[in-house]
């Protein structure tokens, strides 16, 4: 009785967002791992450290609040290091350990920024709201990869196994974004005051991501490039704010989730059957790996915001976010930003899975990996279909 | 109201729900029903909307304060019915078709319907919101359909193309209706807050859209690379039903607000750019179905340019070309479709002579032809006189140059056509080739919407009076637009007596021309035409369709040179490729090799940066 007295009231006390999203993480680990099964992704470590940090993010953004989801929220993160230090190559080592120094010190910053901000609707005296803002955009910008601080992001891609990169940017960086959401609403000051900063930031983001992941010919990186490019877009929602900013922040945090898996998810099984890693020099994967082939196809227009895919759920509420701080010319930047992921995207998509195959045959694709793709496939073309299903939970 | 979507996405779920139970044939003639189901309930709402005006309801919550709101007017029915009845005819092609493709039939069918359904929901929703989801779902239907064979280099290269250009122009429709938002604070074109808040801005962002998706110049440059689709796809997105989503959003601005005359101006140059710029493209194409695509960007300059006169006769005659294009050139495209399908090429120098062996498909192809020309007794016909008789009823003499200037390399390139796949002696190319006629429901959708060209083109009055008329009065308009017999009489009064007279003559003479290359024994050779000079001793009784591209390329060589916004688009993409392939060297190496010396020396601009805003 005593048990379910503390659950309700975890439950009364935890917003139906946080709840909603601690939901949908587990749904995502429980994905991560079926997946895992056919298509191995590290030894037992890594289920040992997966298991760690889906419970502590899936506990932490549903079942606690306040310091002691802060706490959680980072020791997954430290998790997530371990997991990809555990992949054993020597370029994996050295992504860890650029990745614990910066998360280390982004942490560092963060929770630096936070005590002296005090998590308070009003700033601190002069100059100790300077240093806390400052502390702020470089903690937030080092953990979640805004440019210019995102270089740990390439390097763990291009390192880890495609599920681990994609559990850290889908499940602990999402995690660790709703806390700046949360921010958003507790100290709204923080952004207000900072407008330009945080834009700025943004901006680079989506634009230096675009960029960057057209040059790549590695699918990881240029999977990772789109990461920080999208977390442009989310960090706009947020700095917009409460109303239609935040809601197209959380709903398209949610849905970058969704399709990040699905990304990371097709690379790893075309990997996993053609051995060795996706690059822009292979061609018509879709003879060879049908089901990888669709997953990316959706998960593609389910990043750029395609109607009628999930995407499209946050991606308009940022444009509309977009015209409302900044009128037609943010419009017309977000579009351009979008314009290049769709361009990088399509080029990935026509270059690597459509057209001719330059493969020989491989068996068939483990049927278990597969339907884990197609399944969230096809969360993602109905939750498109129907996004009143997750919005309701947003305000 | 809502009959003709649910139909066509129960039809959707039962391709899919039956796809390992059904055969090929069987998942056709699924898809026809569900197509003609949703035509008869479109048909059924004429009554009502002619009596009330519009049909109006909520359906239901898509999103958070977003209901999918519908208001299906008269001009909604039109495209209503351009979806529903030619995507039936076509469906009813692929019967046949489709029987004997080896993977993907219920894909095909399950994305056509889809493309009905959006088309639908498209053209009945007064959420511009929902309205541009609809837009996109078409988009990612013609997408998925050009790269039905996604094995194939040509075809995935082609939807490609088709993707990024008409989804990134689609930016500008999303972009507008955020702003509108921004400004009156809905997304309902039918609140007249939403009307006020219109500007040149939003007009010019709507119209980037509409150009990219009606293949507008300079826009226009998807369509010939869609050619690797099926051609069933073709004839029911790149003449009936995608391209024509455009027009439908260039004619509703009209009933949201009141258009500036500039706007008519730009409207009326992009629509004559496009006129002259696919009849002149078209004329070197030796690909069938690549010249029938660059006829598509000149008809359709034709259906825009109507609209842009922004008379009651104007709008009249883009919506009743736009109706007519439909058919015809729907007929065209299964036509060659039938030629593919026969002969396995559609490139005009290796046919030739088969009218022998595909009798039907021949006459059926002439009709069509004599309609896009513009040969009287057909809807090509009515639909050229209202147009020419709006453009000389507003005095836009240049329009009516223009326009006769293109109706000329129209028949040109269209007897080329003609000429070059059916008469004359059969291609030694086809030699062992077994060249047979199409099948009995590719015969059957083919002379429906032949049949129905010629329906429309002897009682046009049924078209205008129950649904073109009726689509200009929702558009706001006092109509007063009305047609005859045959098309000759507009109700207008003032342009037939100074430009009809002439151009029916032109139009007779073209259709004489047809009726004797249809009374010409299928295997005689066709004296042709040869500029003046009597042809070299030694030379072909004929021209072939080569000759006539390679005539048309050398003589127009710097017009194609101009005119083709390729090499723009080609020159931006390697410019920024090389911009980003510079940067990147530039700075990766850099920033991977220190990521800590660069993390904290970023890290103090950025505290320089807070401490001094």
């Amino acid at each position: 009785m005593n048990l379910m007295t503390s659950l309700s009231t975890v439950v009364s006390e935890s917003s139906h967002w946080d709840l909603f999203m601690g939901g949908s993480f587990l749904v995502l680990f429980a994905a991560i791992a079926t997946y895992a099964v056919p298509v191995p992704q590290g030894d037992r470590r890594w289920w040992g450290l997966v298991a760690a940090i889906g419970a502590l993010v899936v506990v932490g953004m549903s079942a606690v609040d306040g310091t002691a989801r802060t706490v959680m929220l980072d020791l997954a993160a430290f998790l997530a290091v371990a997991l990809v230090w555990v992949q054993g190559s020597a370029q994996a080592v050295h992504a860890a350990r650029n990745y614990l120094v910066l998360l280390a010190a982004g942490i560092a910053a963060m929770t630096a920024g936070l005590l002296i901000a005090g998590e308070s609707v009003t700033p601190p005296d002069a100059p100790l709201d300077h240093l806390a803002v400052g502390l702020l955009v470089i903690g937030f910008s080092l953990k979640l990869a805004f440019v210019p601080f995102y270089v740990w992001l390439p390097l763990v891609a291009e390192a880890a196994a495609p599920m681990t990169t994609a559990l850290i940017v889908a499940t602990v960086d999402i995690a660790a974004f709703n806390e700046l959401a949360h921010l958003r609403t507790v100290s709204p000051w923080i952004f207000e005051q900072y407008e330009a900063l945080w834009i700025g930031v943004a901006l680079l983001s989506m634009f230096g991501g675009a960029l960057f992941a057209l040059a790549q010919r590695d699918l990881k990186r240029m999977l990772a490039f789109s990461t920080i490019d999208d977390m442009g877009y989310l960090l706009l929602g947020v700095v917009v704010g409460p109303g239609v900013g935040l809601e197209g922040a959380l709903v398209g945090a949610l849905s970058h989730a969704l399709f990040k898996v699905l990304l990371f998810g097709s690379v790893g099984l075309a990997e996993h059957q053609i051995g060795h890693a996706l690059t822009l020099n292979d061609r018509g994967l879709a003879a060879r790996c049908p089901a990888a082939t669709v997953a990316f196809i959706a998960g593609a227009l389910g990043m750029i915001g395609v109607p009628p895919i999930f995407g499209f759920a946050g991606r308009w509420r940022l444009y509309l976010a977009g015209a409302d701080y900044g009128g037609a010319w943010l419009i017309g930047l977000m579009a351009l930003a979008t314009a290049l992921a769709l361009i990088y995207y399509v080029r990935a998509i026509h270059t690597v899975w459509l057209g001719q195959p330059s493969t020989p045959e491989t068996p068939d694709e483990p049927p278990l990996a597969s339907a884990v793709l197609l399944t969230l496939t096809v969360l993602g073309l109905a939750l498109g279909l129907l996004p009143s299903l997750v919005t309701a939970y947003v305000s | 109201m809502t009959i003709p979507l649910i139909v066509l996405l129960a039809g959707v779920v039962l391709q899919i729900a039956l796809a390992r139970v059904l055969t090929a044939r069987s998942k056709g003639w699924l898809a026809f029903l569900s197509g003609l189901a949703a035509l008869a309930a479109a048909l059924a709402l004429i009554p009502t909307i002619r009596s009330d005006g519009s049909l109006d309801g909520t359906l239901f919550t898509w999103d958070q304060n977003v209901p999918v709101v519908y208001h299906v007017d008269a001009l909604s029915l039109v495209f209503m019915l351009l979806a529903t009845g030619v995507g039936s005819a076509i469906l009813l092609y692929c019967v046949d078709y489709m029987a004997d493709e080896p993977g993907g039939v219920t894909r095909f069918y399950a994305l056509i319907l889809t493309f009905i359904a959006g088309m639908v929901n498209l053209v009945c929703s007064s959420s511009l919101l929902i309205a541009y989801f609809s837009w996109e779902v078409i988009g990612l239907c013609s997408y998925f359909l050009v790269g039905f064979w996604y094995k194939e280099t040509a075809a995935a290269n082609g939807a490609r193309k088709v993707l990024l250009m008409t989804h990134i122009a689609g930016y500008g429709f999303l972009a507008a209706v955020l702003l509108l938002f921004h400004s009156a604070g809905t997304f309902l074109w039918t609140d007249p807050a939403l009307g006020a808040a219109f500007s040149s801005g939003i007009f010019l962002l709507l119209l980037i859209a509409a150009m990219a998706k009606s293949v507008i110049f300079p826009l226009h440059t998807w369509i010939p690379e869609a050619m690797n689709a099926p051609t069933p796809v073709s004839a029911l997105l790149h003449s009936a039903c995608y391209v024509k989503a455009g027009v439908y959003l260039i004619a509703r601005l009209y009933a949201i607000t009141p258009w500036q005359p500039e706007w008519k101006t730009l409207v009326l140059a992009l629509g004559c750019a496009t006129m002259l710029v696919g009849a002149l493209f078209a004329l070197v194409q030796t690909d069938l179905k690549r010249l029938l695509a660059y006829s598509t960007i000149s008809q359709l300059g034709y259906i825009v340019t109507g609209l842009g006169l922004g008379t009651p006769i104007g709008l009249a005659a883009g919506l009743f070309y736009a109706l007519s294009h439909g058919l015809f050139k729907g007929t065209l495209f299964l036509c060659a479709g039938s030629i593919q399908h026969a002969t396995g090429t559609r490139d005009l120098r290796k046919l030739g002579g088969l009218a022998q062996s595909m009798p039907q498909t021949a006459r059926i192809w002439l009709i069509a032809a004599a309609a896009i020309i513009g040969v009287p007794l057909t809807n090509g016909f009515a639909a050229k006189w209202l147009f020419y008789d709006a453009a000389l009823d507003d005095g836009a003499l240049p329009v009516v140059i223009i326009a006769l200037l293109v109706s000329t390399v129209t028949a040109f390139y269209m007897l080329k056509a003609t000429v070059g796949a059916f008469y004359g002696e059969p291609s030694p190319s086809l030699a062992g080739v077994h060249v047979h006629e199409a099948g009995p429901t590719m015969r059957a959708g083919m002379w429906t919407l032949a049949a129905l060209s010629l329906l429309f083109g002897i009682a046009p009055q049924i078209l205008m009076k129950w649904i073109v008329a009726p689509a200009v009065t929702a558009l706001g308009f006092t109509s007063g637009v009305e047609t005859s017999w045959l098309g000759l009489s507009t109700g207008s009064g003032s342009a037939q007596a100074t430009g009809g007279a002439i151009l029916v003559l032109a139009a007779l003479g073209t259709g004489y021309v047809i009726y004797r290359l249809s009374q010409i024994s299928p295997a005689t050779a066709v004296n042709a035409f040869s500029g003046g000079d009597p042809l070299p001793e030694g030379a072909p009784v004929t021209l072939t369709a080569e000759d006539f591209s390679d005539f048309a390329g050398e003589a127009l060589g710097p017009v194609y040179a101009v005119t083709d916004p390729d090499r723009v688009y080609l020159r931006a993409w390697q410019g920024l490729r090389s911009a980003i392939a510079s940067l990147d060297s530039a700075v990766t190496p850099r920033v991977e090799a220190h990521p800590l010396a660069l993390t904290a020396g970023l890290a103090i601009l950025v505290g320089l940066l807070v401490w001094i805003s």
